[in-house]
């Protein structure tokens, strides 16, 4: 009875054709998301060349010679140096005093002067970077002048700071790697929601449920083929887009950003086990949900909320979490997250906790079709009154 | 054999069945006649199993609707009240999957359709899908899915409803060959010309009460009406809700 109810539903979802055709755009969307962001970030790590014109060059031989050390390029002089930086075709310009080498030589404080136009983002970044260097070459220079009248250059440097720049390429790239899981899971209930709520709501609200439930066979029977067919559907589609997240991921250059990503048949396989529970879980609480609602469009409502849900984790494992607690597991989700940031980091996923995430789910998922059972019980869900 | 013993069911302030019995025999049409909201429904729903009463019980050939549903189900076929089909399937896919529900073996699901088609007059709709079918057309599709496992009870709750004048006349035609095959047919309708020419037996519902249980020829002599639908009008108290 089960495997009659599962395939009539699966009949009648395939024949569907503008519902089936609606959750494979997710299959193409997310890989092609993945693909576009990863373009952005690879133009972040892309920099802008650090040209810098300097006006009087010949006065600090030892500075130019810091400066190109450091990876500046240095341009000859521009005729009008301020012109030239408000126009925008030149980041900034160096400008070394006329007096610049005496005091120099006389260890008196030189002049120099860096003409920048603050209002432009785009030179901001590289302005800092010739300000850090020109500051190195300052507390480097003195430093040596201190050391040379037997000083320790400790006493003009109270303060070593260190800055950490966290907004590396690397960094948003293994971000990015977290948007996997996010549409997998995606994937699986969007993949399915069409026949959750065609075989409960829209079941009743075209008025098949009476005739139906006029059959000799158990509640159960029909709930656990209509949660099958769903849970099917979904897989269906979660692991289309697996593969189309399999074939970007290769397409990617993540090696030039430093990053190691594995993702081959074992990578794979571990993550549709961790995926597989929350396929059959999200297909339960859909149909749950669908059921208890008034009307198809309802339930639809309800459900596009619930599509929500797996955005959570993975806002929370963007936020910086990424201890892996054994309290993640039984949660639905939070699990999937968990293992698949695992699995493409290649780490270890300890057998146990795929365990956890399996009973947890399945344990979920029974707890579902006994309420939905106990729900086709009640004349306010069997007549929708 | 269907018998109804007693059924009451309320709702909330609303005593919409109190204290109906009758029963239908085999080999006879029986007729549920009342106005809209008079407890016909509600009673067929009790005797379908997918309303618990508050009191009283149904049999579908002796066996306690309440206790047994499925093996009352078994020898029952009905039409309820909403009769709606699976739009991308053919009419045939839902004989095979309501025969299939049933338990019947795949050669006697096709057996069954093909008898049925014949009966109902729709062969050349089988394998159509059924989105486009009309009301009529969908009618038959509901009736034969009801009637796919060839049970001895048939309940049709409002069969005619929204069915052409040769559509009705064809329908009436069934269910008297039904009857004459030894099926207890119960048969409900607020349209009194349908009930007075089809049925043996009939019984009068008026605000949740069998208000009358008789043959057409009892019924005429009772009220001393010569003319049914005067009779019917005597009986319920007004003729609001009737046809």
């Amino acid at each position: 009875m089960i495997r009659l109810v599962l395939l009539k539903e699966l009949v009648d979802h395939w024949r569907d054709l503008r519902s089936v055709a609606g959750s494979l755009v997710l299959v193409v969307l997310g890989p092609l998301l993945l693909f576009g962001m990863f373009q952005i970030v690879q133009n972040l790590e892309k920099e802008r060349p650090l040209e810098v014109p300097v006006v009087g060059a010949e006065q600090a031989p030892h500075l130019i010679q810091h400066l190109v050390a450091n990876g500046v390029h240095v341009l000859p002089p521009p005729a009008d140096p301020e012109a030239r930086v408000r126009k925008g075709d030149a980041d900034m310009v160096l400008v070394i005093d006329d007096h610049y080498a005496e005091r120099y030589k006389a260890s008196q404080l030189a002049h120099v002067r860096l003409i920048v136009d603050d209002s432009r983002n785009e030179s901001h970044k590289n302005v800092r970077r010739v300000e850090r260097i020109l500051l190195g070459y300052t507390q480097g220079l003195g430093a040596l002048r201190l050391m040379a009248r037997g000083v320790s250059p400790q006493v003009a440097a109270p303060l070593a700071l260190e800055e950490l720049d966290l907004a590396t390429p690397q960094k948003l790239a293994a971000n990015l790697l977290s948007m996997v899981p996010l549409f997998l899971m995606l994937a699986a209930l969007v993949g399915g929601m069409n026949l959750a709520i065609d075989s409960t709501a829209g079941e009743r609200e075209r008025g098949s449920l009476e005739p139906l439930l006029l059959n000799p066979v158990s509640r159960r029977s029909l709930v656990v083929g209509k949660w099958l067919a769903t849970a099917l559907a979904s897989t269906v589609v979660a692991l289309l887009t697996l593969v189309g997240m399999m074939l970007t991921i290769q397409q990617l250059p993540l090696e030039r950003l430093g990053m190691k990503i594995a993702l081959g048949p074992r990578e794979a396989g571990l993550i549709v086990a961790a995926l597989l529970p929350l396929t059959l879980f999200g297909a339960a609480v859909q149909m749950l949900i669908a059921t208890f609602a008034r009307s198809f469009k309802e339930a639809q409502t309800y459900l596009g909320l619930l599509n929500l849900v797996p955005m959570v984790p993975s806002m929370f494992l963007m936020m910086g979490s990424t201890q892996n607690e054994w309290w993640m597991y039984p949660l639905p989700t939070l699990a999937q997250v968990t293992v698949v940031v695992s699995v493409l980091r290649g780490d270890l996923v300890p057998g146990w906790q795929l365990l956890v995430i399996a009973l947890s789910s399945l344990l979920y998922s029974a707890l579902c079709v006994a309420a939905i059972e106990r729900l086709l019980r009640r004349e306010r869900i069997i007549f929708g009154r | 054999m269907i018998e109804i013993d007693g059924l009451e069911k309320r709702y909330g302030s609303v005593h919409a069945v109190q204290g109906v019995s009758f029963r239908a025999e085999d080999g006879k049409v029986t007729g549920l006649l009342g106005p809209n909201g008079a407890g016909k429904t509600t009673t067929l729903r009790m005797l379908s199993s997918l309303v618990q009463p508050d009191a009283g019980r149904a049999l579908v050939d002796g066996i306690d609707v309440q206790r047994q549903p499925q093996q009352a189900l078994r020898r029952l076929g009905m039409l309820p009240d909403s009769r709606g089909l699976y739009p991308r399937l053919t009419a045939r896919e839902h004989l095979a999957y309501f025969g299939g529900l049933q338990g019947l073996p795949g050669e006697e699901i096709e057996q069954r359709a093909r008898e049925l088609a014949q009966l109902l007059d729709m062969t050349e709709l089988l394998d159509r899908r059924v989105a486009g079918f009309s009301q009529g057309e969908r009618t038959k599709v509901a009736i034969a899915r009801a009637l796919v496992h060839g049970p001895p009870n048939i309940v049709l709750d409002e069969a005619t409803n929204g069915l052409d004048v040769m559509s009705t006349r064809a329908m009436r035609t069934v269910i008297r060959k039904l009857a004459d095959s030894g099926c207890c047919v119960l048969f409900s309708s607020h349209v009194m010309q349908e009930v007075s020419a089809l049925c043996d037996r009939i019984v009068i519902f008026a605000r949740g009460k069998v208000v009358s249980d008789a043959t057409p020829a009892e019924l005429r002599a009772r009220t001393g009406e010569d003319n049914l639908e005067n009779a019917f009008v005597n009986i319920i108290g007004s003729d609001a809700g009737l046809e």
